[in-house]
């Protein structure tokens, strides 16, 4: 077990480990961390760091770094990444991968410090303008953060795509042992602008818009054939199944096992990837539990984001009107006993299904 | 799992005290988290920490009833107080809490401890976090004096700050042998 580790700096540290070769960004709280670690061990490991003059020159520099075929990382927060979208979206359009990191604070316009998931669904529906979708990855722990972001520049490679990985003030700002993975090494994407004008120039009017959509739908029906990821606990017999992820996730985690002993009969469905969205976890459920009575999703956010999703694969997998439940904590980390005394309400039938 | 809160004005040094115990804990086996509470309460207000630690994995790292309340000043005494888990603990400063403010609560052991005069008189005026460390290390019951100190050296050995172990130690000791 490693020494106490802030989940920013861990994270940072992690990139730097998976081979990130340029981080460009600019400083907010609860990210800010992230930068600061990096400005000094990026150039211990003789990579490149940039406190770009704006969000906006951040973003367009990491698209410069990816085009390249070069690993590139940028960080932020909620009104930070707002400013990384039209980046974002060209990234996705001209299949330049990176990995963004989201430390989430709550709110609308320049929110607050706190830590919350109120950009569940702004990182999971693209964010930008059009029809593209990136790769979410919600860590419930430093180490999970760790192994999410050592996996993430993979992943954004492989599918040519935008990783988002996306954690919030508590996770960022917490400390709880980690351990590091090995240095990966250093590759440069074969696909990568060289300077020697070999590929084919795009031409903005003379394109097949329908095939080029066709591909991309492929590559994200791609993804969400094989990156749903999720972890569950006790579902198989479960009355009520709770969905949560990142801090809530882990709450839940230990909550669904604490009650457990007591003789409730409850599980969990922890999504690790927010996009895709662990549809098959729900398609298994149905399978295998008859006794089921609902969902609970339990969220940092005013009135719930993810439970839309909940709602959405609760119906596409066969559940049919089952009621789906919302318990929305806002922000910060939501104690146990409010969790319990809500869930009571719900058992009660005080407090009435979101769909 | 023990649940602890330390909280003071920002300067006092209770998100390192905070640090420490779960480094102290960490170097005896046991797993650990800290939260910062974050932001605007670091200004002029009150700054606080959760330090959880025990056996296996801690799931809900967040502020719910600590074992034991650190407050090293009034406004962090009178904020948490109510928080703390009937039966539990509040470790006073005494040196800038009056006494007057010790009947916040009558289901609790409130333990006043005049850290800042116990940091001086061990040669180390800015230790009265440390002083503290060695105070709860007692009242927990978790950790002996050689593994507190022990664990506290370890975490400022790694960080390259070893100069001051022996002074950190006297703090330490002082505080252990206070209550």
């Amino acid at each position: 077990m490693g020494d106490m580790t802030k989940g920013n700096i861990a994270i940072a540290e992690a990139a730097v480990r998976a081979g990130v070769e340029v981080f460009a960004g600019y400083p907010i709280t609860p990210s800010t961390e992230v930068m600061e670690y990096l400005s000094t061990r990026m150039d211990d490991v003789g990579r490149t760091f940039i406190q770009a003059e704006s969000e906006l020159a951040a973003i367009n520099m990491i698209m410069g770094v990816s085009a390249c075929g070069r690993r590139a990382l940028t960080v932020s927060s909620g009104p930070g990444i707002s400013l990384k979208q039209e980046g974002i979206s060209y990234m996705n359009q001209w299949e330049f991968p990176a990995v963004i990191l989201n430390v989430v604070r709550w709110g609308n316009g320049l929110g607050s410090l706190h830590g919350s998931q109120t950009d569940y669904l702004r990182e999971t529906r693209g964010g930008g303008n059009g029809d593209y979708r990136n790769i979410v990855l919600c860590p419930s722990t430093i180490q999970e953060s760790v192994d999410l972001m050592y996996q993430a520049f993979d992943l954004a490679e492989e599918y040519r795509n935008i990783v988002v990985v996306m954690t919030d003030s508590g996770i960022g700002q917490m400390m709880e042992p980690c351990e590091m993975p090995e240095f990966k090494e250093i590759k440069k994407c074969d696909w990568g602008l060289d300077g020697t004008y070999k590929k084919k120039r795009g031409d903005f009017l003379d394109r097949n818009i329908i095939q080029e959509s066709n591909d991309y739908v492929a590559k994200l029906q791609k993804m969400r054939e094989n990156e749903q990821r999720w972890e569950e606990i006790e579902t198989k017999d479960a009355e009520y199944v709770f969905v949560a992820f990142g801090t809530c996730g882990r709450v839940m985690s230990g909550l669904v096992q604490e009650l457990r002993k007591k003789g409730e009969k409850i599980g969990l469905i922890r999504p690790i990837t927010a996009w895709p969205f662990p549809e098959k976890a729900f398609t298994q459920l149905k399978k295998e539990n008859k006794n089921i009575k609902g969902f609970i999703t339990v969220e940092t956010n005013g009135e719930g984001q993810m439970v839309e999703d909940v709602a959405i694969y609760a119906k596409k997998c066969g559940f049919g009107n089952l009621p789906i439940y919302c318990l929305p904590y806002v922000c910060g980390v939501p104690k146990d006993k409010q969790i319990m005394n809500d869930f009571n309400e719900i058992k009660l039938g005080n407090k009435k299904e979101v769909f | 799992m023990k649940e602890l809160v330390f909280a003071g004005f920002g300067g006092q040094g209770v998100l390192t005290a905070g640090l420490i115990i779960s480094q102290i804990a960490l170097y005896k086996g046991y797993n650990a988290t800290w939260m910062p509470a974050y932001g605007a309460a670091m200004r002029g207000g009150t700054a606080n920490c959760t330090v959880k630690y025990g056996e296996g994995m801690i799931y809900n790292p967040g502020q719910q009833e600590p074992d034991l309340l650190l407050a090293m000043n009034t406004p962090s005494l009178k904020k948490f107080a109510e928080i703390v888990k009937p039966g539990g603990t509040i470790l006073v400063n005494a040196d800038m809490v009056e006494a007057s403010e010790l009947s916040i609560r009558e289901d609790v052991n409130i333990v006043p401890v005049h850290c800042n005069i116990l940091a001086d008189k061990a040669n180390n005026p800015k230790g009265a976090n440390i002083v503290m460390i060695g105070a709860i290390s007692k009242l927990m019951g978790d950790f002996d004096h050689e593994t507190g100190v022990a664990g506290m050296n370890d975490m400022f050995r790694k960080k390259g700050k070893n100069k001051f172990e022996a002074q950190n130690a006297a703090a330490f000791e002082a505080g252990y042998y206070a209550v």
